[in-house]
């Protein structure tokens, strides 16, 4: 009895013997993005090389788990030199109230504003909190964007080539006889994950901007224009005529935007609405995809079509890091044009930084092309309440299947708003 | 004879056909559980390009290099170390711990003992995230953060209260006659814990050891919180890996998923016995 006692003890106290604590020419970096590990420990190795400052990358996946140990470290302020805060932006600016992150506006003011120039507006935009903005913010650029996002259309080349497209369509017109050509030749048309609802939403808004314009979208979230306006049934009215026979692929509101990828990714479907990683996800379920990107064909030509995108992945500074210093100015060789030209390379994703353009693969090259005419809801001045979003996108599903016309989900969704109007004042 | 002759009566047909529903009904939930492991292991010998493509049952070209990747991009060998580690040293810590306070919850008396009893069984009402936070903070404050003795510790603290419950109930229906015996013969307290008890509670221990053995095998939660060295971390990181943000290596990840498998599986065949003895046969202890 006693030996085991004291070979448990034994294996305790073995087992308790910890690492010390980093020295201070190291910097910590704690990540949740699994696949672009390998390169950001590659990168991390350079800099060692070039500088001799050591940067210890390490991992904390999936993306949930890491937010709990952000928040646990935040508690304990035990929080690395540089980590990311996927949280929602009220969640950031806590951080922020709370000290937790640095201001970097000064090391991007710095040189005539070099390193600010040198990103994507809208990189920025998420990590930018201007004057007077809600959460009561002192106004700076409080994250470094390391790579950008946006969601777009995409189209099979061969698919498009057996039914006589020269060209991916431009107008919404110009696609749905597109459509019906592929019908003709036994190709299902359009597929998307519409059995997530974010996906609906993101797609009603592309349309939404390029029908009524934003300031009409954002007098919508205030209150002041109905969804049951000239407008808004334009917006539905393109689900409606997106669900005839031949468009849309079978069970698309089911869909999860994995089993589209997959749908598209196997030729079958001609079209998709997807992110920027479907080049990611497409490479590895079929290499030999022959697949172009474009803007989702416009309605109302006079105005630009606006997609949602954004900054994708962003670090943020420890503000009570004694390696402040040194933290950003990884941050900065990170975010130059060398480094993100490789990471693009390495993870196919969209650098955030404009000049890495000219050397990434083309089609990241067409995502990025129009990051300029992106948007997205956090950095919009008004958000809709979530319970009308989600009436609008649960309308919005019953119109593809047939269920409801967009007048009775026009009323519907009026009807949630003004409860919900109510219910504020 | 009746059987014989082709001729069933009533209650034969009724037999056979109670049999029939019986069997096709086991047979079908027995293929429900073996279908999934089954599909993991087809879909580990295929390749990105084919696991969508290729629905056959059997794939057409096996690709055993699979497992190879998993084993050293997953860093499988030092993971699985870690594992088999934090496995055998949680579940005797928790056997160890368990059967001591089970045994005092059960047959000592002291003052506050069925309050301290409910606390332990009110512990397994917190969910795991609940305590992410104070548990982090404690850790970091004893310096236990990024410590296989830290993690160790707080997979004991969650497997303790199920089997503090399951032990104690195990022990209530200790005849008192074995203890009297026992103590006759000259044991003590301890003595008659560790030549009596401990005996005769070996299926609920099988019972706890399988239980908490899955449950620390399979854990990566807490593992990611408080552990910071890659060399640290258990077997289920090497999985999650192949998990990327947004595209996913399946048959990578599924022969991952296979290698990780094959230990709890074969601690589970080999206690089989203890087990369903011990979840069937609680009542009759001695």
């Amino acid at each position: 009895m006693k030996k085991i006692v004291i070979i448990l003890l034994g294996v305790l106290i073995f087992c308790g013997c910890g690492k010390p604590r980093e020295p201070l020419n190291t910097i910590t970096l704690w990540h949740w993005m699994t696949d672009r590990d390998p390169a950001l420990q590659e990168l991390a190795r350079r800099y060692a090389k070039q500088t001799g400052v050591k940067v210890q990358v390490e991992l904390y996946a999936p993306s949930d788990t890491y937010t709990q140990r952000i928040i646990a470290a935040a508690q304990a302020r035990v929080l690395p030199d540089i980590y990311g805060i996927l949280d929602k932006k009220e969640i950031f600016a806590s951080f922020i109230d709370n000290g937790f992150v640095a201001d970097l506006s000064p090391y991007f003011k710095k040189d005539n504003g070099a390193w600010e120039k040198s990103f994507f507006a809208q990189a920025l935009d998420v990590n930018r909190f201007p004057q007077g903005n809600i959460y009561k913010i002192p106004p700076g650029i409080y994250g470094v964007p390391i790579d950008v996002t946006n969601i777009q259309m995409l189209y099979n080349k061969n698919l498009l080539k057996k039914a006589g497209i020269a060209r991916p369509p431009l107008t919404f017109d110009e696609f749905m006889a597109d459509v019906a050509a592929l019908h003709r030749v036994g190709v299902t048309g359009f597929v998307s994950g519409w059995g997530e609802m974010w996906m609906v939403d993101c797609f009603a808004s592309n349309y939404a901007f390029n029908i009524m314009g934003e300031e009409k979208v954002m007098a919508t979230f205030r209150g002041e224009l109905a969804y049951t306006s000239g407008e808004w049934l334009k917006v539905l009215r393109v689900f409606q005529t997106m669900a005839a026979p031949g468009v849309l692929a079978e069970g698309i509101v089911t869909k999860t935007n994995k089993d589209a990828e997959q749908a598209f990714a196997l030729e079958r479907a001609a079209f998709a609405f997807n992110g920027y990683w479907c080049v990611n996800v497409y490479n590895q379920m079929n290499p030999k995809l022959a697949y172009g990107v474009m803007m989702p064909p416009v309605i109302n030509s006079e105005r630009p079509m606006k997609i949602w995108g954004g900054a994708g992945s962003s670090f943020v500074v420890n503000n009570h890091s004694p390696n402040k210093e040194q933290a950003v100015a990884f941050l900065k060789w990170l975010t130059a044009k060398e480094q993100q030209t490789f990471l693009s390379q390495a993870t196919l994703n969209l650098p955030a930084n404009r000049a890495a353009l000219s050397d990434i693969p083309p089609v990241l090259a067409d995502f990025a092309k129009v990051m300029d005419q992106t948007t997205h809801p956090t950095i919009w001045p008004y958000n809709e309440h979530p319970l009308v979003t989600e009436a609008l996108d649960r309308g919005l599903q019953s119109i593809v299947i047939g269920e409801k016309t967009p007048q009775q989900v026009a009323q519907e969704v009026q009807a949630v708003k003004v409860r919900v109007m109510a219910k504020k004042k | 004879m009746a059987k014989l002759n082709g001729n069933w009566n009533y209650y034969q047909w009724a037999d056979c056909g109670k049999g029939f529903g019986i069997h096709s009904f086991l047979l079908i939930v027995a293929l429900t559980c073996l279908f999934p492991l089954f599909w993991m292991v087809r879909s580990s010998l295929m390749s990105m390009d084919t696991i969508f493509a290729d629905t056959a049952l059997i794939p057409a070209r096996l690709h055993f290099a699979n497992y190879v990747q998993a084993w050293v991009d997953g860093h499988f060998g030092i993971y699985f170390i870690n594992s088999v580690i934090y496995t055998a040293s949680v579940v005797s810590g928790i056997v160890f711990i368990a059967s001591l306070a089970a045994y005092a919850f059960s047959r000592l008396r002291f003052p506050g003992r069925n309050f301290f009893f409910y606390v332990f069984v009110l512990a397994m009402m917190i969910p795991l995230p609940g305590s992410f936070v104070p548990l982090y903070v404690m850790m970091n404050k004893l310096g236990l953060v990024n410590t296989r003795f830290g993690y160790i510790l707080c997979m004991i603290n969650l497997g303790l209260s199920m089997s503090i419950l399951l032990l104690k109930t195990f022990f209530d229906k200790m005849l008192p006659d074995l203890e009297d015996a026992a103590r006759l013969d000259g044991c003590g307290r301890l003595g008659i814990w560790w030549y009596v008890a401990l005996p005769l509670a070996r299926p609920a221990i099988a019972v706890i050891v399988i239980f908490n053995a899955l449950n620390v095998w399979n854990e990566y939660i807490l593992a990611q919180l408080l552990l910071n060295d890659p060399s640290l971390m258990p077997l289920q990181r090497g999985i999650m890996l192949f998990q990327g943000v947004y595209s996913v290596n399946y048959p990578v990840l599924m022969a991952g998923l296979t290698i990780s498998v094959i230990p709890i599986l074969l601690v589970y065949l080999l206690m089989q016995k203890h087990i369903v003895k011990g979840l069937s046969s609680g009542a009759i202890v001695g």
